[in-house]
């Protein structure tokens, strides 16, 4: 594989060096804003000038049928291109793909031309760079598993597909060219058996050059930028053919196509965004190579039609891009979307400056749809052997895609990659029809070269399973680097081991991604560059507007669920209700309006009164606070029903019901202040030092108002709380037994307590014996049995003969051990 | 920077998220910085401009604040509000309606989740581990939970600090930060003597130039400090502005138990909004112990007879006590390990140690 792959590489260098020479000139890769506005007056002027050429494609695309089984096509390509990278991943190591585009010229011509393009050379545009390598990897390297052509994708990717987005102008360049760049292609699906051979390096590579030479040549006319486009979509043609081919390819080139690939999609994208294509493509449904080539004669005639600013609605999807996978996705959605809107005519009268982008909208869920789809697809389509285990590869693809999601931002790349995969295989229905389409069109190819693919596939999907998970992971550590590229990795191997085999191999791929991100760091001036603009266009479709309502907007949707947003009148007439906790949208005629609920308190309180029926109380208490809660209802009578309820509750010593009542009265009280304030506002004094929450018991301190503090029952629970506080039991008993209202129920729950903490003080004070007397008096008994029967429950001993005596020093003991 | 353009703002604005360099990102979003003076930057619409810049939802941040800035030059304070509040975004944003506590929960659960992932991070080294954000995220969370009373909440961070090796590697004023707010969780957990040390080591460890934040520490230090016994100076109040503190410190340590509720009472809003009212109330304990000690010393006897302790409670206007509570005082006191003797029922009087009575308050647990 190593040999092969350095070979391919060379190779592919070259063919890159071919593409950078035409292209170099045209864009600098740093220079995005430059290459943009080349490309933005190049798009115009192609525009303009292709109209015409795109007429005359147009005559084929027109067909929504026939582009959008282009568009599928593309995607299929893209899966068998992951494929294809992934069981390069397994067999091959990653320097090979790092080092090679990453690193400067590596011997071979054609390398040289890739790094430089991709570290900072004048190449031609970021898109061209990792098309180049994609189109060497994928169309032959496919095929053989061992070439990790991921990781290297990353790196050029991310930068790339920057350059793509500015590219996307390009689009329109790249549909005239398109027809040469599918003949190109088919030539290249041709090829495909061959490579699959094990000449994949060479023959991917000559495709490229051819579809960069094409592209040359028909672009002259054009700005440098639309070669550059040209050259880019030619490229990437010529990866998707490659892809169909990579089955059969060799590992090695993958690496190195894979960024390529990636940049492929992004121009795939830009060119094709219409497209449906890329979902399709995503699908499983293996379209024939010459689906690839077919695509971008369907985005070409696409591209010319765009209005302007549909266009740059494109750029802003894909520059808005931070990842791969959202990329793919953003692919995905825009071709579905653009196709419907040029499908009714709306892409002409929509402004598309507002549009929002369209990644926000799906991310995930509808990767994980279209994955599940894919899968699926591609698990029926491809019932033929090679297919079938394509459609392996593509189902792992998928998932691993999901997992990349999940994981890594980069998976997008590798998603777009998988789909490109997937086309290649021709064998299914769709995938022929589209074929035959092609044929038509340019070559006839298209179909032997599915055929080929599809032989070659199993045993790239074979190698990729046995070798794709240790070597995608070593292949992902390496190109990571950093911490972040191992996590993802580990991450994704862990996907892949859940996976089937096949999922390793998109493990890797994800990791590739991730070391191509790591990669960047060298490009940091293009990368700086790209994000600015990225700014210029950017992000937010819509204009932001900045709303104060958009701060309300989310409590207003939370009390939209409150119940003062839909108030209810109930009109039940009953006057007792059980309770039932709602478990929906009360029914108004189970409801009971205030003027019945009056009457209902006052018979739960004559029947409280008279049958002293907790269970019963409780129950009506509820049903009306329900029914009072659910119209919204916070009046005085509110305030009533709680105060009525806390006490019944606190009679009972029902703590639950009792809090809750207080938790709604001290928010009631706010609105509707009541003469009992002070009473339940010592309850809940009382209640802190009941919980020993002396900080709620500060918060508390803060808020009495003076007011408050005369209040009889306040200063009462404030003198207690302050005998407490000190432990002056004394004080806190006598306190106790002159407890206004029903503050006895609340300090009975603690005075056990209390009584013990003193007790122990005093069995250690006093020597050498103390009267039972003095103990009744000073804790608060009522009566002296009582207090004998406290006392000897904690094991206090008395003098045998004077039993009114307590023995302090052995009780001492016995109360420090209780 | 007065006078900087819209471009450059939003450029400085940009190379501060691009840099990471959060404090500068923080200044120009904030309203202590002159910029916001800057009638160029005051936009009725700023929305176009940040939008082409930064990215989001940076631009929306810096938009809202830039009309912030607008409604400010206004006198329009209301919408100035909102829109800064909207700088604030998320977690920081203040509802008039509901809970007051809502908001700052929704924060502590955010930065919960990001201290467990700091603390989950086992695989990076130590030199990049996200460990080290640990303590600053606790200390977030600390400040969260005093405000809304969640205290207990605070263990669970603490023992994951505690237990971090790197614990002493913090930078000194994370750990001055991390350290006051543990002193205070144990000053109100009655733990007096760890909180004692934590406080102290916040307050020798703190900046010198931080008189503000020195005060703050102080605040809690002192009332530890009273309670096991050790006054502050009147320079030091003076020094850090905490007067409040001083007829507290002089009655104490005079055992003054009068001039004590007095100066309680005249600063209890200070005290209860600092939330050491109730720590304070606690050196009432110590008061009756000086006081008492004096009744000794005047008697120069091992017997009190408990009249005497009465006599000197009503000299301090405490007209409701009878002889049942000072016994109570004293069984209380006794039981605190505050007076060294025992008292005789049968006698009504308090025997007393004939060594060391009244143990130094330092020794006392």
């Amino acid at each position: 594989y190593l040999m092969s792959g350095q070979a391919s590489h060379p190779q592919a260098n070259g063919n890159m060096g071919n593409f950078s020479s035409g292209d170099g000139q045209v864009h600098e890769n740093p220079e995005w804003e430059k290459a943009r506005q080349a490309l933005a007056s190049i798009n115009k002027s192609q525009s303009s000038a292709k109209t015409a050429q795109a007429g005359q494609f147009q005559p084929a695309v027109t067909d929504s049928a026939a582009i959008q089984q282009q568009q599928q096509q593309q995607p299929q390509q893209y899966y068998p291109w992951y494929q294809q990278t992934q069981q390069h991943y397994p067999g091959y190591t990653y320097p090979y793909n790092y080092y090679y585009p990453v690193g400067p010229p590596p011997p071979v011509p054609g390398m040289e031309d890739q790094s430089t393009g991709y570290p900072s050379q004048s190449q031609p545009p970021p898109p061209a760079t990792p098309q180049q390598p994609q189109s060497p990897t994928t169309s032959e390297k496919p095929p053989p598993p061992p070439p990790p052509p991921i990781p290297p994708p990353p790196n050029s990717q991310y930068p790339p597909p920057p350059s793509q987005n500015a590219y996307s102008a390009n689009n329109s360049m790249q549909y005239p060219h398109g027809d040469p760049n599918q003949m190109q292609a088919y030539n290249h699906s041709q090829g495909r058996p061959n490579y699959g051979q094990g000449f994949q390096a060479q023959h991917t590579y000559q495709p490229s050059q051819n579809t960069s030479q094409q592209p040359g040549q028909y672009v002259p006319g054009l700005g440098r930028g639309e070669a550059n486009k040209n050259k880019n979509q030619k490229q990437g043609q010529q990866l998707w053919h490659r892809m169909k081919q990579a089955p059969g390819t060799s590992s090695v080139k993958f690496n190195i196509h894979k960024r390529p690939y990636q940049v492929q999609c992004s121009s795939m994208s830009n060119q094709s965004f219409p497209p449906g294509e890329q979902p399709s493509g995503l699908n499983p449904t293996p379209s024939s190579p010459s689906s690839a080539s077919a695509a971008p004669g369907g985005a070409q005639t696409r591209p010319q039609d765009w209005p302007q600013a549909m266009k740059e609605y494109v750029q802003r999807c894909f520059t808005a891009c931070e990842t791969e996978e959202d990329k793919d996705r953003t692919e995905k959605v825009l071709k579905e979307v653009l196709q419907d809107r040029l499908k009714d005519g709306s892409a002409y009268t929509i402004d598309w400056t507002h549009e929002p982008l369209p990644e926000l909208k799906v991310k995930q869920s509808r990767w994980e749809s279209v994955a599940s789809q894919r899968s699926s697809d591609g698990s029926i389509s491809r019932g033929g052997s090679a297919v079938v285990a394509s459609p392996r590869g593509r189902g792992g693809a998928h998932r691993l895609g999901h997992y990349r999601n999940i994981f890594s931002q980069r998976s997008p790349s590798s998603s777009s990659s998988r789909s490109s995969s997937r086309s290649p295989s021709p064998s299914h229905g769709r995938n022929r029809d589209r074929s035959n389409q092609r044929h038509r069109r340019s070559d006839s190819g298209s179909q032997s070269d599915s055929s080929i693919s599809s032989d070659l596939r199993p045993q790239l999907s074979r190698r990729s399973q046995r070798g794709g998970r240790g070597r995608g992971n070593d292949r992902d550590r390496g190109r990571g680097g950093g911490v972040r590229g191992r996590g993802r990795g580990g991450k994704a191997n862990r996907g892949r081991r859940n996976m089937d085999d096949s999922n390793p191999a998109v493990g890797k791929k994800r990791k590739g991604g991730n070391a191509g991100l790591d990669f960047h760091d060298p490009n940091r001036e293009a990368k700086k560059q790209s994000r600015a603009a990225r700014f210029h266009k950017q992000l937010r479709s819509e204009p932001l507007v900045l709303s104060i309502n958009s701060l309300d907007l989310p409590d207003g949707t939370q009390e939209g669920l409150s119940w003062e947003d839909c108030p209810i009148v109930g009109t039940c007439q009953d006057i007792t209700k059980s309770y039932l906790r709602l478990t929906c949208a009360p029914d108004p005629s189970t409801v009971r309006p205030v003027h019945v609920l009056r009457k209902s308190l006052q018979a739960v309180k004559i029947h409280w009164k008279t049958h002293h029926d907790y269970t019963y109380a409780c129950e009506q208490m509820k049903s009306i606070r329900q029914d009072l809660t659910v119209q919204g209802v916070r009046t005085d009578f509110t305030v009533e029903v709680y105060e009525c309820h806390a006490r019944i509750a606190l009679e009972k010593g029902d703590h639950e019901e009792f809090n809750q009542c207080q938790t709604q009265l001290k928010a009631l009280y706010k609105d509707n202040p009541s003469e009992n304030i002070g009473e339940f506002t010592a309850y809940r004094l009382l209640y802190y030092i009941f919980t020993k929450n002396s900080g709620d018991l500060t918060t508390e301190l803060v808020y009495l108002t003076p007011a408050l503090r005369a209040d009889v029952c306040v200063a009462h629970a404030l003198a207690l709380r302050a005998a407490w506080a000190l432990g002056n039991y004394r004080r806190f008993f006598k306190l106790y037994k002159e407890a206004p209202r029903m503050a006895s129920y609340l300090i009975d729950k603690f005075v056990e307590r209390e009584r013990k903490v003193a007790l122990r003080a005093i069995a250690k004070t006093f020597r050498p014996d103390l009267p039972v007397q003095y103990v009744q008096s000073n804790l608060g008994f009522s009566c002296l049995d009582s207090c004998m029967a406290f006392l000897t429950g904690l094991g206090v001993t008395f003098y045998p003969c004077d039993p009114q005596k307590i023995d302090c020093k052995t009780s001492t003991a016995a109360l420090a051990a209780s | 920077m007065a006078h900087i353009t819209i471009n450059q703002y939003l450029q400085q604005v940009y190379d501060a998220i691009d840099n990471h360099d959060g404090s500068f990102c923080a200044e120009l979003l904030s309203f202590k910085h002159p910029h916001v003076a800057n009638p160029r930057l005051q936009l009725a619409s700023p929305e176009e401009k940040c939008q082409q810049l930064l990215e989001p939802p940076y631009d929306e941040m810096v938009a809202a604040h830039l009309r912030c800035t607008y409604a400010v030059s206004n006198h329009d304070f209301v919408e100035a509000y909102k829109f800064q509040t909207l700088v604030a975004e998320q977690q920081l944003q203040k509802k008039g309606k509901g809970q007051p506590g809502e908001m700052l929960e929704k924060a502590a659960e955010q930065l919960m989740s990001c201290f467990r992932v700091c603390a989950s991070d086992n695989r990076a080294g130590i030199e990049d581990s996200k460990k080290w954000g640990m303590m600053f995220l606790s200390n977030q969370l600390f400040k969260i939970y005093f405000k809304i009373n969640k205290l207990h909440l605070c263990k669970p961070l603490i023992r994951a600090i505690d237990s971090s090796n790197l614990k002493n590697d913090y930078s000194p004023a994370q750990k001055v930060t991390y350290k006051y707010y543990v002193g205070r969780k144990a000053m109100f957990d009655s733990d007096f003597k760890p909180a004692e040390e934590f406080l102290s080591y916040a307050f020798h460890h703190c900046h010198g130039s931080s008189q503000k934040n020195k005060r703050m520490i102080l605040i809690y230090l002192l009332p530890v400090k009273m309670l096991l016994g050790h006054m502050p100076t009147h320079q030091l109040l003076r020094k850090y502005d905490l007067m409040q503190f001083a007829d507290v410190t002089k009655s104490v340590s005079e055992g003054n138990l009068l001039l004590l509720n007095e100066a309680l009472s005249k600063h209890e809003t200070f005290f209860i909004r600092c939330g050491i009212f109730l720590i304070l109330e606690k050196l009432k304990i110590i008061t009756y112990r000086n006081l008492f000690k004096k009744v000794y010393l005047l008697l120069r006897t091992h017997q009190l007879p408990l009249d005497a302790f009465l006599v000197s409670l009503k000299m301090m206007q405490l007209d409701d006590v009878d002889i049942d509570e000072v016994q109570c005082i004293l069984a209380n006191l006794i039981y605190m390990g505050h007076i060294k003797g025992y008292i005789s029922h049968q006698h009504q009087k308090l025997v007393v140690s004939k060594q060391n009575p009244f143990p130094p308050l330092s020794s006392v647990s």
